[in-house]
């Protein structure tokens, strides 16, 4: 198994680089929860998480069925926002300012905190309309504009040879890992900050579940990212951080290599090791 | 009994069960077919022998003349049918699909409308166009006019719109809604270029069956179109429009062959006007649904 990452912090770049760092001046967590409760009409599913989530970090979020990680993954940009029943307490912050403050525009929280799904989801348009749907929405770019910004994203995600020659075909000709990673190109091309993925590469197989990985790999640090998974070999091989839910508690989290090669809970160690899940 | 011989039975036992399940719908593949074929030729072989294009470019006169006056005005009130009916069908489906929610009581909403619909598609059509009679043409002192049809057959026709609507936006997958609100797309926005392009091919289908229904009606016309031999014109009230099902019906109670033929001449038009339409839908839901998840 690969070795676990080493995180990037900004104190750790060269001080001449960390002076262009576009980052800088902003705070070092790009989101953090405080004190958050999720709940579903009286069903508690998320208590009493405080956590902050490094710029330009991966964190992989594991635990077994049922723990509430799509449930807080999904807070994140506030995609439980419609569901009748839900209901939160305490905060989450992006760039220390409440994701819920009437300040605080959905469609841009959006832009800024994008998602990419379990099962692939392109839309029913050209390979190509896919990769710019979020562009022309938010009124990004136009016209000529926009072929650049699907060749770039294409190329980005490593998906530009494979369909340079079918951009106006149907998305759904493509392979299940194919298409997912279209839809990280469609992701990428509105120019998210953070990328919240919920279990990005359990509908694929092998092979895929690699190209995706090692694309993901390479979008640190310009992007954070939040990887729900039920795989603990791939939250291993990806994550500089990781937290363990169980039972609707985050009941431990810390460097990636830590808590799986030396947890501090018995349940984190009965988890890693196979045993309960 | 072996497991061998239990095996060989019930693939014995399927074998003749799908035969028998292929007999039933071929059986009623051919009840369908039979009569349509049956109809289209019967008119067909009616019609063609005495056709003669001067139909298309002249008005009735005494016992011949032609139906220019009818196919017109039969065109001129499916588009109408088409924008009033259709605009307000699709609007109310999306309404019911989209935003009806479970309120904070946990009451669904739009009761009222879907009630609504459903009584107005309980209406027999020659109720409809009486209720149009009293209330439009003698009510608002309109007298036989398009905008009275257009009105009373809109209502008739609506309902299977917003079903249809309706429907076909349920079967949109979670997956599309989702992917449109995770890129910040706003809600109409959204279903604009994501859901209901995905529910294009049922929305299709329900304005054809409306515009079939539109196209062949003739009671509700009677009461609120009236008929006259003129072209018609831009007015809404105060004057009557032709329609084709008027002249199969009048002229074939008529003693004079010539009248006959023209009954037959307009039940030919207004059938190749359905298929024509069939046709258009067809064309339309293929060139929009290329990059469906169905089409591979
Ligand atoms: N929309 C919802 N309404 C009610 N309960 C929900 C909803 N979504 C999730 N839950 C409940 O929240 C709990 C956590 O689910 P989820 O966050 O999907 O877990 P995980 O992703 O860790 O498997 C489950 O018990 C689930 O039944
Ligand atoms: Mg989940």
């Amino acid at each position: 198994m690969d070795e676990t990452r080493s995180s990037t912090t900004p104190g750790s770049l060269d001080p001449v680089l960390a002076r262009l760092d576009p980052d800088r001046g902003r705070p070092a967590q790009v989101l953090e929860t405080v004190g958050l409760n999720l709940a579903f009409g009286s069903k508690t599913v998320i208590s009493g998480v405080n956590i902050g989530f490094q710029r330009g970090t991966i964190t992989a979020l594991i635990g077994p069925t049922g723990s509430g990680k799509s449930t807080f993954l999904r807070t994140l940009n506030r995609m439980n926002d419609k569901v009748y029943s839900f209901r939160h307490e305490g905060e989450v912050l992006l760039d220390a300012e409440s994701i819920w403050s009437p300040r605080q525009d959905l469609l841009s929280l959006r832009r800024r905190v994008g998602m990419l799904f379990q099962r692939p989801n392109p839309f029913p348009m050209s390979i190509r309309d896919n990769v710019v749907a979020g562009v022309k929405a938010h009124g990004i770019a136009r016209g000529k504009q926009l072929d650049v910004v699907a060749e770039t994203r294409l190329r980005e995600v490593g998906l530009w040879d494979a369909v340079k020659d079918r951009l106006h075909d149907s998305p759904y000709r493509l392979s299940g890992g194919q298409q997912q990673l279209l839809c990280l190109a469609r992701a990428l091309a509105v120019g998210p900050e953070v990328l919240l993925l919920d279990e990005p590469t359990s509908a694929l197989d092998p092979l895929s579940t690699e190209a995706v990985e090692a694309m993901l790999r390479q979008m640190t640090p310009a992007l954070t990212l939040i990887v729900v998974t039920h795989n603990l070999g791939q939250a291993r091989r990806l994550s500089d951080q990781t937290m363990f839910f169980y039972d609707g508690r985050l009941v431990e989290h810390g460097p990636t290599a830590q808590l799986f090669d030396a947890p501090r809970e018995a349940t984190t160690q009965r988890y890693v090791h196979g045993l309960i899940g | 009994m072996s497991l061998v011989e239990d095996a060989a039975r019930s693939t014995a036992y399927r074998r003749v069960k799908s035969m028998f399940f292929r007999a039933l719908t071929l059986l009623a593949l051919a009840f369908v077919l039979g009569p349509a074929l049956w109809l289209l030729i019967g008119v067909a072989v009616k019609a063609v022998p005495h056709w003669s294009w001067s139909v298309l470019t002249s008005v009735p006169s005494g016992n011949g003349g032609g139906l220019e006056n009818a196919i017109l005005g039969t065109l001129v009130i499916m588009v109408g049918v088409l924008v009033l009916a259709g605009t307000l069908g699709v609007l109310a489906g999306v309404f019911l699909a989209e935003f009806v929610s479970i309120n904070a009581k946990g009451k669904e909403r739009g009761v009222v409308l879907r009630t609504a619909i459903d009584v107005l598609a309980g209406f027999p059509s020659i109720v409809l166009g009486y209720v149009g009679y009293v209330a439009l043409c003698v009510g608002l002192h309109w007298g036989f006019s398009l905008l009275a049809a257009l009105i009373i057959l809109s209502l008739m026709v609506v309902p299977y719109i917003t079903k249809a609507t309706e429907t076909a936006l349920r079967q949109v997958p979670t997956a599309y809604r989702e992917g449109a609100e995770a890129l910040g797309m706003r809600t109409g926005y959204g279903l604009r270029k994501v859901v209901l392009r995905a529910a294009l091919p049922g929305v299709v289908t329900g304005l054809l069956i409306a515009l079939s229904i539109t196209v062949g009606e003739t009671a509700p016309l009677l009461y609120t179109a009236g008929i006259t031999n003129d072209l018609p014109n831009w007015q809404l009230i105060h004057h009557p429009i032709g329609y084709l099902t008027y002249y199969v019906w009048t002229d074939w109670n008529q003693p004079m062959a010539s009248l006959h033929y023209i009954s037959y001449d307009a039940s030919l038009i207004l059938l190749v006007m359905v298929l024509s339409l069939l046709i258009v839908s067809r064309v339309i839901v293929a060139r929009t649904q290329r990059h469906s998840e169905s089409v591979r």
